[in-house]
C-alpha cells in the first residue's frame, strides 16, 4: 500500500491525537489540522500490496439515493469504493461523489470530540469535553446556556418547548424515535425545503409518488428536472442510455440549458414557473383533439368532466399558453400528439426536487392527470408503484405526556375566508421549515419553543433566508447539534456531538420498492475515529443521561401521572350496599413507580445495537440467510441466487422479465376511490383551487434590469453536505453565476470578474460565466457552497450561498420554500 | 498476453466525472484539474439563447488511445515510453527524464507530468492496480453511471468489445494520423 504523505501523517495524527486525549487543545485548533487554511490538494490513494485486504459491502450516503458499495480496506484503511453490482437500485455505479466518499471519511476538518460552547452563540468558540460531560451540559446547560431539565421545568413538561429536526438520511428514523420518546410533537424535515409538493401532490391525484419506468418509457418528457446532474438511481441509468435516436425520445423543457437538454432529443427554454401553462395547454390539445385513452379514463378517472370543461373552457390553449411560457404553440401540439401515440409507454416524468414555484402544487397534479389521459400508470414503461419487500417491526416508545401541546401552528379561521392555517394549507408531518422558523420569529407561537435537536441538517444553508435562520438559532436558548462536519449551523450550537461517518457505521435496514424490489443495508467498514459515535450509540448514551432526570419533572408537573403512580394496583369494590371501598395497594410504591417509568423510559429503544436490530427486522420474516446475505452484500431479496445474474461486464439481471413488478394494482390509481382524482372538493374548503387551473399571479414577470434566480443542482456535490469534500472540489474549485453573455458583455462582465447578487434579503458575491446556456433576464447558481463556517477548511467562502439571497417566499399549500420567485440585482464588483 | 482496447458508447456519457474520481482514487493521481489521466472533453455551445445546437454540446469521454503506432513511443529518448505484454502503452518511471517530447509528440494531450517523481504520466489501463489484482475492468469502467466503457482483448473474438466492433459503428480519433488508437468510439 503506498498513501500519500499528507493523508499518512493524517492517519498517524488520528492515532496520536486520541492518546494524548485529555491535553489541552486550543478551541480554534479543534475541527482541523495544523494549519486550518492550508489548500493544498494532495490527498490521493494508491493501492498495492497490503497485508490485509477485506471488501466490505456497504450503502453510499454522499447524496439521499443510498446507491450500493464495496469499501476495499487494506490494513484497515479504506483505499477505494466501488460500485457493487448487486443492487438493483444503483444497478453497478458509483457516481463522482460516490467515489469520493473516502474523502468524507478522511477529511481533516471533521468534528472528532463533544464539544460545548464557550463563546458567544454562532462565534464558533468550543471547548472539547468528554461524552459525558456533553450529555450533562445538554441535562443541566452550563453558565452559558440553560439545559433540558431547567427547560422543561420551567415550561411544565410541555415536551413541545423542543423542536426535533433531521436531514433525510438512513438513520433519520433512530434520531425520530428519540423524538417520538422525548414526545415533542414540533419535528422538522427536509420535506418541505424538498420534494414536498411533487409526493403531496401525486399522493393525492394518484395515491402515490410513483416512480418512472426510464427503462422501457419510449417518450420522456423531462420538465423541471435533471436527471443527468441531479442524479437519481436507476433513473439518470436507465435515461440517458436511450436518448438520441436510441429508442427513447427526450423533450427536457428547462429554462437553463442544462446536461439534461444536452443529452435530449428536444429542448425547449420555458419561462421559469409556468410550466403549469404547458401542462395545461398539453391537456388542452389531448382533450379537444379527443387523443386520450378513452377507455382508461372511463374506468379510472374521478372527475373528468369537470376537468375537461374547465381546460376546454379556460380555452388553454397552445397559443394562449406560447405567450405565457415562450415555447412555441406548434411544439406543444406536437409534443401533446407524440406523447399520447407513445403512451402508455409515454412518461411525464415526475422529478423529484424542490419546489420552485407557488404553483408547485397545481403543476404537479395538472401532471399527473395529463399521465393518466395516456393511461400509462402502473404498467411498463410508464409511471409505476412497484413492489416493495415488507420489514420485521421493532420496538418504539411513544410515552403519552399530559403537558405536551400540539405542534406549533398557527391556526387561522380567518385566513383567506377559509378555516386552514395562517401561512399554508395543509400541515404535514415535515411541517413548513421556514413558515415554522418566521412563526417563532415573530413571536407568533402558541407556547415557547426554546430548545432544538439538529440531527445531520443545515437549516444555515439549506432554506432561504440565511440571516433568519442565524437569528432564530440565535434565539433558540439551547442547540444540540450532532453532525459529521462543522456546518455553519453547528457554529451556532452550544453542544455538539460528533457522529462518525457512514462508512463507519451500520445503519437501519432499509426496503427500496420498484420494478426490482430489494432490501439494503449499511454496513459498517471501518471502526469510528477520533470519538465519534454512530447516532444510535449518541441516543443510548444521552437517553441514558436524561431519562430519569426528566421523568422527575413529568412527576412534578404531569397530574395524570402523578395520579397514575399514587394509584397503579389499586381496585375499587362497590359492595352490594352501595359503598364503595378501595383495596390497599397490592404494590408498593417502589413497584408502582417501576412499572409506571417503564412507559417513560427513553433508553428502551436504544438498548440493543443497531445490527442487533436489523438482524431482527430481517430474520423474524426471511430466516438467518437474508441476515447473513445482508452482513456479506448489502443486498437481499427473495430468490435473488436464482435471478441475479451478470448478462455482459457492465449490465446485470436482478430479476428475469416476468418477475419484474411492473404492475402492482391493475393498472389502476392507488388512491382510495382507485381513480385519478380530477377534482378535489376538500381541497377547496382549505381554500386550494380543486383543479389545476392557471392565474395571473403566476406569470412570469422580471423588472427591468433585474434577473430571476434560478437555483439547482449538479452531479458533482450534494447540497451543502459534500462542500468541503477535496476531491468533488477539484473537480469543481466554486460556484458560478451563470449570466447571459450578451447581457455579461453590455456590463463588462468577464469570465471570473466578481459580482455582488442583491436581493431584498441578503447579498453574495460570487465569480461570474457568461454563457448563452440561460435567458437574458434570469441568473443561476449551484446551491451548496459559500460555508460561513470557518472550520470548514476548503468551504468556507468558497462561492456564494444560494439562500443567503433567495427569499423565503412560502407555498400555499404545504408551506414549502419556493426557491424561483426571488428577482436580483446584479452588479460588477 | 492480450490486446487491449476499449469501446465508448460516447452518446451514454452524462460528463459527471465519476470516471475522473474514479481513475485519481484507484490509481493514485494527484490533485488538480491539470493533473489527469482521463478526461470528459466539453465543447462550447454554439447559438444565442433560446436557439442553442443541441448536436454542439457533446460530451467527449477520453484518454490516452493506447495506439498501436504510438508517437510517444517513436520519440521517447530513453525507451521510458513502451508497449507492455498485453499492447498497452506504458511508462517507466524510472527511465523518466522529462524531455517531455512525448508529451508534445501526442496528437490526444493525454499525458501530463506528476510532480511527485517529476515524471511523465498517463493512462496505463488500470495495469498496476486493478489489472494486477485481478479485476477485468479499469475503475473508469466499473464506476460509470451510464455504461461509457466496454474494455477488453480485442484480439480474443470471443470478447465483448470485438462483439461491439463487429456489430456497431464506430471511429477513432485522428484515424488520419496514422496512430491506430484502441480506443474506439461507437455512434
Amino acid at each position: 500500500m503506498q498513501i500519500e504523505m499528507s493523508r499518512r501523517k493524517f492517519l498517524q495524527g488520528t492515532v496520536a491525537m486520541s492518546v494524548v486525549g485529555g491535553t489541552t487543545i486550543s478551541a480554534t485548533n479543534l475541527f482541523a489540522s495544523n494549519d486550518t487554511h492550508d489548500k493544498k490538494l494532495t490527498i490521493t490513494t494508491k493501492t498495492g500490496a497490503a497485508k490485509e485486504v477485506k471488501n466490505i459491502a456497504t450503502l453510499c450516503e454522499m447524496c439521499v439515493n443510498k446507491c450500493a458499495a464495496i469499501a476495499r480496506v487494506e490494513d484497515g484503511v479504506v483505499t477505494k469504493l466501488d460500485p457493487n453490482p448487486m443492487f438493483p437500485k444503483s444497478k453497478n455505479m458509483l457516481c463522482p461523489r460516490g467515489n469520493a466518499g473516502i474523502q468524507a471519511l478522511y477529511d481533516p476538518d471533521r468534528l472528532k470530540y463533544p464539544l460545548i460552547r464557550i463563546g458567544e452563540k454562532g462565534e464558533g468558540k468550543f471547548k472539547r469535553v468528554s461524552w459525558d460531560e456533553a450529555y450533562e451540559a445538554i441535562l443541566n446547560g452550563t453558565d452559558k446556556f440553560p439545559g433540558v431539565a431547567k427547560i422543561l421545568d420551567e415550561e411544565k413538561d410541555n415536551r413541545s418547548t423542543f423542536l426535533f429536526c433531521a436531514g433525510e438520511g438512513m438513520a433519520e428514523h433512530t434520531f425520530k424515535t428519540l423524538f417520538s420518546a422525548f414526545g415533542s410533537a414540533n419535528w422538522l424535515n427536509h420535506s418541505s425545503i424538498c420534494l414536498q409538493t411533487v409526493a403531496s401532490a401525486y399522493g393525492v391525484t394518484l395515491g402515490a409518488y410513483p416512480q418512472a419506468d426510464l427503462d422501457n418509457a419510449e417518450y420522456i418528457i423531462m420538465a423541471g428536472a435533471n436527471r443527468a446532474e441531479a442524479i437519481v438511481t436507476p433513473d439518470t441509468m436507465d435515461a440517458f442510455k436511450r436518448t438520441k435516436g436510441r429508442g427513447a425520445k427526450l423533450i427536457c423543457i428547462d429554462p437553463r440549458f442544462t446536461n439534461t437538454a444536452a443529452k435530449a432529443d428536444k429542448w425547449l427554454a420555458i419561462n421559469p414557473g409556468t410550466d403549469l401553462a404547458f401542462v395545461l395547454a398539453l391537456t388542452y390539445v389531448v382533450l379537444s383533439e379527443e387523443l386520450y385513452n378513452k377507455t382508461y379514463v372511463a374506468e379510472n378517472f374521478n372527475g373528468f368532466d369537470e376537468y375537461k370543461k374547465s381546460v376546454i373552457d379556460n380555452q388553454y390553449t397552445p397559443e394562449w399558453a406560447e405567450k405565457i411560457t415562450n415555447i412555441k404553440a406548434e411544439d406543444i401540439y406536437q409534443i401533446a400528439r407524440d406523447f399520447m401515440a407513445y403512451a402508455p409507454k409515454a412518461v411525464y416524468y415526475p422529478g423529484r426536487r424542490s419546489t420552485f414555484s407557488n404553483n408547485d402544487f397545481q403543476l404537479r397534479r395538472a401532471m399527473a392527470i395529463f399521465q393518466g389521459l395516456g393511461g400509462g400508470i402502473d404498467t411498463k414503461g410508464g409511471l409505476i408503484f412497484g413492489k416493495r419487500l415488507e420489514l420485521g417491526a421493532h420496538e418504539g416508545l411513544e410515552p403519552i405526556y399530559a403537558r405536551a401541546e400540539a405542534r406549533a401552528v398557527d391556526s387561522s379561521e380567518s385566513h383567506k375566508g377559509h378555516s386552514g392555517y395562517a401561512d399554508c394549507a395543509v400541515v404535514t408531518d415535515g411541517g413548513s421549515w421556514i413558515g415554522w422558523r418566521n412563526r417563532f420569529l415573530e413571536d407568533r407561537m402558541p407556547y415557547k419553543v426554546r430548545g432544538m435537536f439538529c440531527y445531520k441538517h443545515n437549516p444555515m444553508m439549506n432554506m432561504p433566508n440565511t440571516k433568519k435562520t442565524a437569528q432564530m438559532l440565535k434565539k433558540m436558548e439551547l442547540v444540540v447539534a450532532i453532525d459529521t462536519m462543522p456546518s455553519d449551523t453547528v457554529m451556532y450550537a452550544d453542544v455538539v456531538l460528533p457522529e462518525c461517518t457512514y462508512l463507519e457505521r451500520t445503519d437501519p435496514v432499509n426496503t427500496f420498492g420498484g420494478v426490482e424490489p430489494s432490501i439494503a443495508q449499511r454496513n459498517k467498514v471501518v471502526d469510528p475515529m477520533f470519538e465519534t459515535k454512530p447516532i444510535i450509540d449518541i441516543m443510548r448514551g444521552l437517553t441514558e443521561k436524561i431519562s430519569k432526570p426528566l421523568f422527575e419533572i413529568s412527576k412534578k408537573h404531569d397530574e395524570d401521572l402523578q395520579d397514575e403512580l399514587a394509584n397503579l394496583g389499586e381496585e375499587e369494590i362497590v359492595s352490594e350496599d352501595g359503598n364503595t371501598t378501595k383495596t390497599a395497594p397490592t404494590m408498593t410504591k417502589e413497584e408502582r413507580e417501576a412499572e409506571v417509568y417503564a412507559e417513560f423510559d427513553l433508553t428502551k429503544p436504544f438498548k440493543h445495537s443497531q445490527e442487533e436490530i436489523n438482524a431482527h427486522m430481517v430474520e423474524s420474516v426471511y430466516g438467518k440467510e437474508a441476515v447473513e446475505a445482508l452482513n456479506k452484500n448489502g443486498v437481499f431479496y427473495p430468490n435473488m441466487d436464482k435471478f441475479y445474474k451478470a448478462l455482459s461486464v457492465n449490465e446485470y439481471q436482478y430479476y428475469p422479465e416476468k418477475e419484474k413488478a411492473y404492475s402492482v394494482n391493475g393498472g389502476k390509481p392507488k388512491t382510495p376511490s382507485q381513480k385519478v382524482e380530477c377534482n378535489l372538493a376538500n381541497l377547496a374548503k382549505k381554500g386550494v383551487d380543486p383543479m389545476p387551473i392557471w392565474k395571473e399571479e403566476y406569470l412570469f414577470n422580471v423588472p427591468e434590469g433585474k434577473f430571476k434566480l434560478l437555483t439547482g443542482r449538479h452531479a458533482q456535490f450534494t447540497q451543502s453536505g459534500t462542500a468541503n469534500n477535496i476531491v468533488l472540489r477539484d473537480l469543481m474549485p466554486e460556484n458560478y453565476i451563470w449570466i447571459n453573455k450578451r447581457i455579461a458583455k453590455e456590463r463588462g462582465i468577464a469570465f471570473g470578474d466578481r459580482v455582488e447578487v442583491l436581493s431584498k434579503t441578503g447579498s453574495v458575491t460570487i465569480k461570474a460565466y457568461p454563457t448563452e446556456k440561460i435567458a437574458p433576464n434570469q441568473v443561476f447558481f449551484i446551491h451548496g457552497f459559500g460555508a460561513e463556517s470557518e472550520a470548514l477548511t476548503w468551504a468556507y467562502k468558497n462561492g456564494g450561498n444560494d439562500n443567503t439571497v433567495i427569499e423565503d417566499i412560502i407555498e400555499s399549500v404545504y408551506g414549502a420554500a419556493s426557491m424561483h420567485e426571488t428577482n436580483v440585482e446584479i452588479r460588477k464588483v | 498476453m492480450a490486446r487491449y482496447g476499449m469501446a465508448l458508447d460516447y452518446k451514454n456519457c452524462i460528463n459527471c466525472k465519476a470516471c475522473e474520481v474514479a481513475c485519481k482514487e484507484e490509481n493514485g493521481i494527484l490533485m488538480g484539474a491539470d493533473k489527469h489521466r482521463i478526461w470528459v472533453g466539453v465543447k462550447e455551445i454554439e447559438g444565442e439563447y433560446p436557439f442553442l445546437s443541441i448536436v454542439s454540446s457533446s460530451f467527449e469521454p477520453s484518454q490516452c488511445q493506447h495506439c498501436d503506432d504510438a508517437p510517444c513511443q517513436e520519440v521517447c529518448p530513453t525507451n521510458a515510453t513502451y508497449y507492455d505484454e498485453n499492447g498497452v502503452v506504458r511508462v517507466n518511471a524510472e527511465k523518466c527524464i522529462l524531455c517531455s517530447y512525448c508529451m508534445n509528440a501526442c496528437p490526444y494531450d493525454a499525458r501530463y507530468v506528476d510532480d511527485r517523481t517529476m515524471t511523465v504520466d498517463k493512462c496505463n489501463f488500470c495495469s498496476d492496480t486493478r489489472l494486477a489484482r485481478g479485476e477485468t475492468t479499469t475503475a473508469c469502467q466499473n464506476t460509470c453511471p451510464t455504461k461509457v466503457r466496454t474494455f477488453g482483448d480485442l484480439d480474443d473474438p470471443n470478447s465483448e468489445i470485438s462483439e461491439l466492433l463487429r456489430t456497431r459503428e464506430h471511429f477513432s480519433l485522428k484515424s488520419h494520423l496514422g496512430t491506430k488508437p484502441k480506443l474506439f468510439y461507437l455512434t
